[in-house]
């Protein structure tokens, strides 16, 4: 399973380069939420045991805790994936002021029109 | 004692959440501001005297056992940010108080800047990697909208711009996080350093190193990532830029030191040539950029880059006597800039203009401003009596001690580069021809730029008190087993 995690980050990371390059500014910012949860699913990764089971006890009596995967990651994740999305939502907030203002979302357009 | 250490963190946050209620006062919301800095002033050197005799305190959020919860931790180096920090915001917000009756939107400034002195505080205070990215993250969102929130282009450009930036640093503290958690499976700094250093050299560990050096860089604007500070200081309004230049990029360096010292003591020294490097092109950049610059402020900003690639070539020596050198220049700096920035915008709107060919002839126009700045200046390019010259001179010494002849000696000669462009600047702005009629400016202004400019010369002559404090810090954070064992043994 982890090649198959392996594999999804990868591929976030290479289209969410693809889109932080790109001309318009809500691809930027659409790449940048890309990065991010590559980088949230390379916490959950490394936090991985095999074919544990999710972290909520399933026997008070026998708690045997090599079998769960590591559940402090998965803390770690929920604040950066809260974080994330506060920033996104801030970035998309300036990108409608930007619009508002330049009536364009193309950087290069914009940097032409500021002169 | 102890208790006290949630206070700087929980203290910002109510009091920014309470200012933001009282948005429709600006009276109320000012009296609040300025009683909660003061309190947290207060608290600050309530911790930095406790912490003086070499103690180390601890408290445990939500009393998890020992490596899992989030530890909060004070020793000398956190009790010395706690001070810089509160005193500087403090005296930039008082400046504020000045500039804001004619400001647009200045009903969130009160409380985005307690929230972001939350953050700063937080990361200063916090024992644990993970928190340390959220704490600055609390800082980085509401410089955001510090940044954004007067809302002309430039500052719309600039706010995206340091935004984005930040957003691919946070990107990649995520992943040294992980690559960090994958081989040792805490996050917990104590922890981190006795893990690190059981599992012995190894190359992945120094790759680990290097993306948390990034990710600092850039908070710290160290050379490759160092593009946004001139524009962000110069453009923003100017107590934000005094703070960003004064206590933001410190909390950078910062995390550095505990890096080098505290958590990777071990990969940080296969990793010396890459810091000397960077801190070396970090001073040659800054020294070089002031040169064709026109405004004032951004002759400022290329100076502070210029100052921080001295600070990490004092931390790249990674020695007791750099770390001491570095701590002495960290607190002599930030000072020192955030007066000369709050200088600059006195100015400004003394002559309307930060354009050094249209400030001319200020000593005859506005002696005080001019004289104040002047300490400012003398300072930075390191004359004598001034903090300026000791900050370099123990740096130099370090290096020389340490038998880095070649990279000190070329430290040493961009400093001349400082000396002169320091000099010609003050030159253009005092003397040159320039003319017209000077504004007048509230007196908070001048009180709070000549409380700053004041550190100057109280440093300067009181060196040798500043200097021993710094070899305290530098003799505590230089011995990782005394964080470590103190932790173990607070629980």
């Amino acid at each position: 399973m982890i090649w198959l995690i392996s594999i999804t980050i990868g591929i976030l990371v290479a289209t969410g380069v693809y889109l932080v390059i790109q001309r318009r500014v809500i691809q930027v910012i659409l790449g940048f939420s890309l990065l991010s949860h590559a980088a949230n699913l390379m916490i959950i990764a490394s936090g991985w045991v095999g074919d544990g089971y999710s972290p909520i006890l399933r026997s008070i009596e026998n708690p045997d805790p090599a079998a769960y995967v590591d559940p402090l990651p998965q803390a770690m994740v929920l604040t950066a994936i809260v974080i994330s999305f506060a920033v996104t939502a801030f970035l998309l907030v300036l990108a409608l002021d930007v619009y508002r203002k330049f009536k364009t979302d193309d950087l290069d357009e914009i940097r032409r029109l500021k002169g | 004692m102890s208790a006290l250490l949630p206070v700087p963190v929980m203290l910002p946050l109510l009091a920014g959440v309470v200012l933001f209620l009282m948005r429709r006062s600006q009276e109320w919301q000012e009296r609040i501001s300025l009683a909660a800095l003061a309190v947290n002033l207060g608290v600050a050197l309530a911790i930095i005297s406790a912490t003086a005799g070499g103690e180390m305190f601890f408290h445990r959020m939500g009393m998890w056992p020992f490596p899992y919860g989030i530890i909060l931790a004070a020793d000398r180096l956190t009790g010395t940010m706690l001070v810089l920090s509160s005193t500087i915001i403090g005296a930039c917000v008082v400046f504020a108080l000045g500039y804001l009756k004619t400001a647009q939107r200045k009903e969130v400034f009160h409380p985005l800047i307690h929230f972001q002195l939350m953050g700063i505080q937080g990361a200063f205070l916090t024992g644990d990697l993970f928190n340390l990215f959220v704490f600055f993250e609390v800082m980085l969102i509401s410089t955001y909208a510090l940044l954004s929130v007067y809302y002309n282009l430039d500052q719309l450009e600039v706010a995206f711009k340091y935004t984005c930036l930040n957003v691919i640093a946070s990107v990649m503290f995520l992943v040294g996080i992980s690559f960090l958690y994958a081989q040792v499976g805490t996050v917990n700094m104590a922890d981190l350093s006795v893990k690190i250093h059981e599992l012995g050299p190894r190359p992945l560990m120094v790759v680990t190193a290097l993306v948390f050096l990034f990710v600092f860089c850039m908070k710290a604007a160290l050379f490759p990532m160092h593009l946004w500070l001139p524009s962000a200081h110069s453009i923003s309004p100017t107590h934000i830029g005094a703070i960003l230049a004064g206590v933001l990029v410190k909390v950078g360096i910062y995390a550095i030191i505990r890096c080098a010292t505290l958590i990777f003591p071990g990969p940080f020294e296969k990793l010396q040539p890459v810091l000397m490097g960077i801190a070396l092109a970090t001073i040659a950049w800054g020294a070089l950029g002031t040169l064709p610059q026109n405004s004032l402020k951004r002759i400022l900003a290329y100076s502070t880059i210029n100052q921080l690639g001295y600070i990490a070539f004092a931390i790249s020596l990674l020695s007791a006597l750099g770390m001491a050198a570095a701590v002495f220049y960290i607190v002599s700096h930030a000072f020192l800039k955030s007066s000369m920035l709050l200088g600059a915008g006195l100015n400004q709107k003394l002559t309307g203009t930060v354009l050094l060919d249209e400030m001319g002839g200020l000593m005859k126009r506005a002696p005080f401003a001019s004289v104040l700045l002047l300490v400012g200046f003398l300072s930075l390019a390191g004359i004598p009596p001034l903090n300026g010259f000791f900050a370099k001179f123990f740096l130099l010494k370090a290096g020389f001690t340490q038998g880095f002849y070649a990279a000190t000696g070329l430290a040493l000669l961009l400093g001349v580069v400082s000396l002169y462009y320091n000099f010609t600047t003050y030159q253009r702005i005092a003397w040159g021809v320039g003319g017209g009629e000077v504004g007048t400016a509230s007196p908070v202004m001048y009180s709070s730029v000549s409380f700053l400019a004041s550190f100057a010369v109280i440093f300067g002559l009181g060196v040798a008190w500043l200097y021993e404090w710094a070899q305290l810090v530098a003799g505590q954070i230089t011995q990782p087993d005394l964080y470590v064992s103190a932790m173990r043994s607070a629980f």
